[in-house]
């Protein structure tokens, strides 16, 4: 009698699964799409009045010194021979030197992505943390007390804006109680404590708006599964207590769409550092895109909206990919 | 003869929700031996469904059950969730009417299963699987080692309702219920499945309560036969009585709609015109009798009881049918 | 009324918990109060400095920075300009809501007919539309926001500009995601084999029906485009200082939070409230329009 195993099964059934076909065709289409983002990057930065070389020289600046420096930089080629210039060398890794510190960029970017990376991983593991037990006690009674009290506070809590919410914590926590700074950064490397003592008011504003959109969501699919699936009766008649059925059937489903839906927001994350990197000045790449905004120095800010762009295609590819793969349906396909 | 596994006596559900009552059973009651079939025969609506389970326990929050119903003497009525719990799926068990939707498509066969197993006895993950491949054999389910390891969506519709009756067995319950467990199906798997809950009956003993609003189905399986309309039982008897001396009007209105080969075609089927009552605002007198073609004045007014007019045979009617006179 | 048969086990066996009671006046309240919360802000920035002896919110005595509440002829205060906090709010709040508003209809009608008429025409026109969009949408919002409204500048009609680059995408994907939806049902093919011309079958068949879903998505989008417009101000991009936007008047404050935190409290509230009131109508219709 064959013994047959799962696992050995499920390897072959990856490799030849929509999921993977799904992943190269996605690949293939994101290529144009960065072209397109880059082009249209490269645009509007032309756009900007003002260059790199009179924001670096200051308002005293006469033409002809702000003609020389341009000449010195190459800000004076025409805007087509500068784009395909910094196409060839974006393609080999090569993102060229910030106009106004004249560092390589890709020498800068990696500590930059590790500070950005950190806040954004703290920030999801802040709010799964909170929005998944949250969620299920919410779910476990639908339109009691503690269900009904969260869902309004999920839903106020989208209604904040993030800058908002940063200020009124470092207002509180930082300057009123003075349990946390209020910005600075402290490497890992130097000091974990001090590290995550620097990161919590920025991680937990980041947390805050997806807390409540996890939570909401969460909660609004369980109780659909709960009171509408035929499965959950099964459950129940086969004598499993709520808490089993909750958890064994109900959170196993939501779980894929949470995940996707995780993968989904790691790009609107990433625009928000823009925003909260600036306001607790943490050294990430979303300060070192408003910088490089600030200062128009436009080889900064192309270089930081394509890693953008590749970092939102890849996470947008990731969760598609991870949704074709938990879903047996689409993982063994059709008997 | 054997005792009763299960007594139900004077079984009344009613819902109250949004300041509304509904009366959804109203005054059941029946036995049922261990080893027969009994089959609940009724339009939707009529209770059949509700009734069921409220025996097992799966009615909502709004629902209120009174009366008795004694699962081997004891009383589930009123039984507290967390004792229910341990003879839910243990001692009465319940097949239901999809089983596409019925079963999880994110989980394994075989996991359904021994989820199953395990809710209600401490083995070992190995034993319990033994014991799952066990039941994917005794549902008759080819290749149980391969099935055991698919999802359910690789399964025919045939082959879910079979996992459906193996989860249903797993603890080897007194009573199974099976709610409109074949109506989903295509006819020949129905009549597979039914063949196959009547060799696990003889095989194993088990009471089995076939819902269903099939008259043929309780005709060619059932032992006894209960008919509800509007929530009440209204004719009660051994199959074959039944079908012979037939005394309720509705049950007899319900035997003429099926289509027959023997007829000549294009004859008009003879449908009963109308609709059942709201449960809201049920008349004083017969649920029925707004369609009944029998229908005399005394029987708007006063409801007939549901008495035991023969032996074995119960109905409630002021002019019940007699033996061979049309309808 | 009769409940039908089919209709009683199903619908009763649904667990909703403790019961619900009346549902109809719920129903109207939930749309009526953000409604009421909505109406009563724009009357208060657009219609209460025209009655009410509010102070100019530019060009303050800076002798006169950092009042108190309750000073008299400042209800709540100066700022470090000396210019009238309740005014700033009253009229910041004039500028972020027409700004929202502006942008928002030019999002609904140019992003939704765009959408629209991508999904109806299909084939290259549907692909060169999407794609063009795709890449707007690829970039995070933020950092697009950013860069557009550096390269055409501050300013009232140029903030509009750039946060009409981010909207008028997102309401084609909803346009031409509802169209494409509706294009299978009967109503619609019965339609394109009766010959009716795509213009018609546009505003005729296709508008009312998506209509109510770019609605819900605008009442939303009022909440989303007023907390980036605030972002954008806070940057120093966007409605620049001296003219009041709660979002410029957030980045003001924040430089002096600790001593006078009133300063970023007052417009956040103003802010949140709106947004609130925005979402919850929006909510509030969608449930209307898709319930029971």
């Amino acid at each position: 009698m064959s013994r047959s195993s799962p696992v050995p099964r499920v390897v072959p059934a990856v490799l030849g699964s929509p999921a993977l076909r799904l992943a190269g065709w996605r690949l293939l289409t994101a290529v144009p799409i960065l072209l397109g983002v880059s082009i249209l990057m490269f645009i509007l930065l032309n756009l900007i009045p003002g260059s790199a070389a009179v924001q670096l020289l200051g308002p005293e600046a006469t033409p002809q010194q702000i003609a020389q420096l341009e000449e010195e930089m190459g800000l004076n080629r025409p805007p087509v021979v500068r784009y395909v210039d910094w196409l060839s060398h974006a393609v080999r890794g090569d993102l060229g030197r910030s106009l106004v510190s004249r560092q390589p960029i890709a020498d800068v970017l990696p500590a930059r992505l590790a500070v950005t990376g950190e806040l954004v991983g703290l920030a999801f593991v802040i709010s799964l943390v909170v929005a998944i037990p949250l969620a299920l006690l919410a779910a476990r009674r639908p339109n009691r007390l503690l269900d009904r009290v969260s869902m309004v506070v999920s839903t106020a809590g989208l209604s904040v804006a993030n800058y908002v919410l940063a200020l009124l914590l470092v207002l509180l926590f930082a300057v009123k109680l003075s349990w946390f700074p209020a910005i600075g950064y402290v490497p890992l490397s130097e000091s974990v404590s001090g590290n995550l003592h620097a990161m919590a008011l920025p991680a937990f504003a980041m947390a805050f708006p997806l807390l409540c959109f996890y939570t909401r969501f969460l909660r609004s699919d369980l109780v659909d599964q709960m009171q509408g699936q035929d499965y959950v009766m099964t459950a129940r008649a086969k004598g499993l207590g709520p808490w089993q059925v909750l958890l064994r059937h109900a959170f196993r489903n939501s779980s894929f769409g949470l995940i996707t839906i995780v993968g989904l927001n790691i790009s609107g994350l990433i625009g928000a550092t823009v925003i909260i990197e600036s306001i607790f000045s943490l050294p990430g790449i979303g300060q070192y895109l408003l910088q490089g905004i600030l200062t128009r120095d436009y080889i900064v800010v192309q270089a930081i909206v394509l890693v953008f762009a590749i970092i939102t295609v890849l996470a947008n590819l990731m969760a598609d990919v991870l949704y074709a793969v938990l879903d047996p349906r689409i993982r063994y396909g059709n008997h | 003869m054997s005792e009763a596994v299960l007594k139900v006596e004077n079984l009344r559900v009613r819902f109250d929700r949004g300041g509304r009552r509904v009366q959804a059973v109203n005054g059941l009651t029946y036995q049922l031996r261990a080893g027969r079939t009994l089959a609940i025969i009724g339009e939707s609506g009529s209770g059949k469904t509700v009734s069921s389970r409220a025996l097992m326990g799966l009615l909502p929050a709004t629902a209120t059950v009174t009366g008795s119903a004694r699962l081997d003497g004891v009383e589930l009525v009123g039984m507290p969730e967390d004792e229910m719990r341990h003879h839910r799926g243990a001692d009465i068990a319940m097949v239901f009417q999809d089983p596409t939707r019925s079963l999880n498509p994110t989980m394994r066969v075989g996991t359904q299963i021994t989820e199953a197993i395990r809710a209600h006895s401490p083995v070992e993950p190995a034993a319990a699987k033994r014991r799952a491949l066990e039941l994917l054999s005794l549902v008759r389910i080819a290749d149980p080692h391969r099935r055991f390891h698919e999802y359910p969506h690789q399964l025919s519709g045939g082959m879910r309702q079979r996992v459906m009756i193996a989860i249903a067995l797993s603890s080897d319950p007194k009573v199974l219920i099976a709610d409109e467990a074949t109506t989903a199906l295509d006819v020949t798997t129905q009549a597979q499945i039914m063949e196959l809950l009547a060799e696990l009956r003889s095989r194993l003993g088990t009471a089995i309560i076939l819902i269903s609003h099939d008259l043929g189905l309780a005709a060619s399986y059932a032992d006894d036969v209960i008919v509800m309309y509007a929530g009440r039982a209204v004719e009660y008897a051994p199959t074959r009585i039944l079908f012979a001396q037939m005394r309720m009007p509705y049950t007899r209105a319900l035997l003429d709609a099926i289509p027959r080969l023997e007829r000549a075609s294009h004859t008009r089927l003879p449908v009963t015109p109308g609709q059942p009552p709201d449960l809201i605002a049920l008349p004083p007198g017969c649920t029925f009798e707004p369609r009944c073609a029998r229908a005399q004045p005394e029987c708007r007014d006063s409801r007939p009881p549901f008495v035991e007019h023969e032996i074995g045979h119960w109905w409630a009617c002021w002019y019940p049918c007699k033996d061979g006179e049309p309808l | 009324m009769a409940i039908t048969e089919a209709a009683t086990p199903s619908v009763l066996m649904t667990d909703e918990g403790p019961p619900v009671p009346s549902r109809a006046w719920l129903r109207r309240l939930r749309i009526a109060a953000p409604a009421v919360l909505i109406v009563l802000i724009f009357v208060a920035c657009f219609v209460l400095p025209l009655v009410a002896p509010i102070a100019k919110p530019t060009g303050g005595d800076i002798l006169n920075s950092l009042q108190p509440a309750f000073t008299p002829g400042h209800l709540l205060g100066t700022d470090d300009n000396g210019n009238d906090i309740l005014a700033r709010i009253l009229y910041g709040g004039r500028t972020s809501l027409i700004v929202a508003l502006t942008v928002n209809l030019l999002g609904l009608v140019i992003g939704g007919g765009l959408g629209a008429l991508a999904a109806q025409a299909g084939g290259i026109v549907d692909g060169v539309i999407m794609r063009l969009f795709d890449v707007l949408i690829a970039i995070p919002s933020l950092a697009l926001i950013v860069a557009v409204s550096l390269s055409l500048g501050p300013g009232l009609r140029n903030t509009i500009l750039t946060l009409a680059f981010f909207s008028v995408p997102a309401f084609a994907r909803i346009s031409r995601a509802e169209a494409l939806r509706l294009r299978e049902q009967p109503f619609m093919v019965a339609a394109k084999l009766s010959g009716t011309s795509t213009g018609r079958i546009l505003v005729r068949h296709l508008a009312p029906n998506i209509g109510p879903a770019l609605m819900t998505f605008a009442m939303l989008g009022m909440g989303i485009v007023m907390v980036i417009e605030g972002a954008l101000s806070f940057l120093g991009l966007g409605i620049r200082p001296p003219a009041p936007s709660w979002g410029n008047m957030i980045f003001q404050g924040q430089l002096s939070l600790s001593g006078t935190p009133m300063l970023v409290v007052w417009p956040s509230v103003m802010l949140f409230l709106t947004v609130v009131g925005f979402n919850q109508f929006g909510e509030a219709l969608r449930a209307r329009w898709s319930g029971p």
